[in-house]
């Protein structure tokens, strides 16, 4: 088994309310309550955003919490999947056009599954992450074809990596 | 004196559900200074709810501001709508607005319990009152037709009747659940490593609960009796369904756990006094008028006292509306409580006080 076979059958998720109304945010833990038991995806909630790949945001974006959203986005390594949880997630909701709301997740950073609904069910967001898992596996793919160009064009020896470096380096200091 | 070292917890953290910023001053490990930041989610209803929607509709957008007790904020808002516009609303109408509280009161806490038990690293008994949570969620939805925003309360009275048969679903289900909650009882009060990590852990005194103005399950653990069921009889009949006060002593994190599974208790007798005596009457006052002049209410959500002020001018648009919700009272008592506590009891503590910060910050 390599690291993508891990990553399909064992997704790890974060978690980021970004100024919803808790609503959505429960239903994420009653999905991973023995009664929907997300684990059995091989799904564990983590808060570490750098060992995740699936990126659940509830709420209306507001304006202070948006930064933090970008930020936890920007840390997350590729491939990463994000799926925004809720009507007010998806398009701002009933929240859409209060002064201090930006009105949806998708104005920020891209997303890949809307799920609907106000507050959506707990069957409702593990379809969405099912779909996730999905469009995780295809980014897999793409990515790797593209790392794998990357190592021809090393081999070539137009580029130097760390290790040429290194190797470079030790006769002199010795 | 040691080195002081500041830690910040938050906005995003595995421990938190919503976002909360603490910075916590450390000295050998001990807490020697909070500072809290809540408000990351503040969103701007109050201004929306007097410019951007009509009055009617204004009890729907209030129960987006929290997930966890939209009925007791769709409720003050209905009440405190009714107070403007004159209005009494029929006997059934205010029992089941009662009965979808004390059923959002059982979930609340025991949410609430589950997730002292995670932030105490006691796992297995997350996922079991997770579990148990279920039936409250499952008889929710057959009262209100929705898991979380029930948009039961209406202005003028409830949005949906009880059947007979879902009221003796609730009854068979309450049935099954009273052994669980023995269970639940028994770990929570007995279990030797979860009560290493919350007893006398983030203890408030109750001079300081008093000074602090404290309210709900924080102060009723401290010995504090304050609980609007109790004080206010005019808008929902409380004490004719056999409301009991609550308290203890102790003030600290085992006693509001203990707190809270006795007021599921409660709650649960309540349910069963209301389904036995729902009186037959119509579900809805209906009136042409416009809201005018000021009133308040208070109700006791599950964290505490819910205050609602509102001011209309006789047209579909109130003048004014604001929000008090009980866990913008206890962040003083919350900041205080962490002094003296080792930091690796911080999140236990947070979770012990059930903060609800997008009521906080609407
Ligand atoms: S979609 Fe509805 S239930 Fe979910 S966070 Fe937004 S307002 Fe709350």
């Amino acid at each position: 088994m390599n690291l993508a076979s891990y990553r399909k059958k064992s997704p790890w998720i974060l978690h980021y309310n970004a100024g919803g109304c808790n609503g959505c945010d429960i239903e994420i833990l009653a999905c991973l309550a023995p009664k929907y038991d997300i684990e059995r995806f091989g799904m564990i909630n983590t808060g570490n955003p750098k060992q995740s790949d699936i990126l659940l945001v509830t709420g209306p974006v507001t304006k202070r919490s948006r930064e933090r959203l970008v930020e936890i986005y920007a840390q997350m390594p590729e491939p990463k999947v994000v799926i925004s949880c809720g009507a007010c997630a998806s398009t701002g909701g009933v929240f859409r056009g209060m002064y201090n709301c930006e009105g949806g997740v998708d104005q920020f950073i891209p997303v890949d599954v809307y799920v609907c609904g106000c507050g959506t069910r707990p069957e409702q967001i593990i379809d969405g992450v099912v779909q996730a898992l999905a469009i995780l596996e295809k980014k897999t793919k793409e990515l790797e074809e593209s790392v794998k160009l990357k190592r021809e064009a090393v081999k070539e020896g137009h580029q130097l990596n760390r290790r040429h470096i290194a190797d470079e380096i030790k006769p002199v200091l010795s | 004196m040691g080195r002081q070292y500041e830690i910040p917890v938050g906005a995003q953290h595995i421990s938190l559900l919503e976002p909360l910023h603490f910075k916590f001053t450390t000295e050998n490990e001990r807490i020697v200074r909070t500072d809290a930041n809540v408000y990351y989610v503040h969103r701007g209803i109050e201004q929306a709810c007097c410019s951007k929607f009509k009055f009617r509709q204004v009890s729907f957008v209030v129960g987006r501001v929290c997930g966890l007790c939209s009925i007791s904020h769709t409720t003050a808002y209905s009440q405190v709508a009714e107070k403007l516009l004159k209005i009494e609303i029929p006997k059934r109408a205010k029992y089941l607005r009662m009965l979808v509280i004390e059923l959002d009161r059982i979930h609340s806490h025991l949410l609430c319990l589950s997730h002292v038990a995670e932030n105490s690293g006691f796992e297995a008994l997350f996922m079991k009152t997770m579990q148990y949570r279920e039936f409250s969620m499952e008889l929710l939805e057959a009262v209100c037709g929705n898991r979380i925003q029930y948009d039961f309360s209406i202005v003028g009275g409830v949005a949906r009747d009880l059947k007979p048969e879902t009221g003796q679903l609730i009854l068979q289900r309450l049935k099954n659940f009273m052994p669980q909650l023995e269970e639940l009882v028994g770990i929570y009060q007995h279990n030797w490593t979860l009560s290493l990590k919350n007893k006398g852990t983030g203890v408030l005194t109750r001079e300081d609960a008093m000074r602090l103005n404290v309210v709900g399950p924080f102060a009723r653990a401290a010995g504090l009796a304050v609980d609007v069921r109790n004080e206010t009889e005019d808008l929902l009949p409380w004490k004719e369904v056999g409301f009991e006060m609550i308290t203890d002593t102790a003030g600290d994190v085992h006693a509001r756990n203990m707190i809270r599974l006795r007021e599921i208790g409660v709650s649960i007798r309540l349910i069963r006094n209301i389904i036995d005596g729902l009186p037959e009457s119509a579900l809805l006052t209906e009136t042409k008028a416009f809201p005018d002049g000021e009133a308040t209410v208070r109700l006791e959500a599950p964290r505490g006292e819910l205050f609602y002020y509102a001011k209309g001018n006789k047209t579909q648009v109130l003048e004014r509306l604001k929000i008090k919700a009980p866990t913008f009272s206890n962040v003083a008592g919350m900041v205080h409580a962490f002094t003296g506590n080792e930091y690796g009891s911080a999140a236990a503590i947070i979770a012990s006080y059930d903060p609800c910060l997008s009521c906080t910050a609407r």
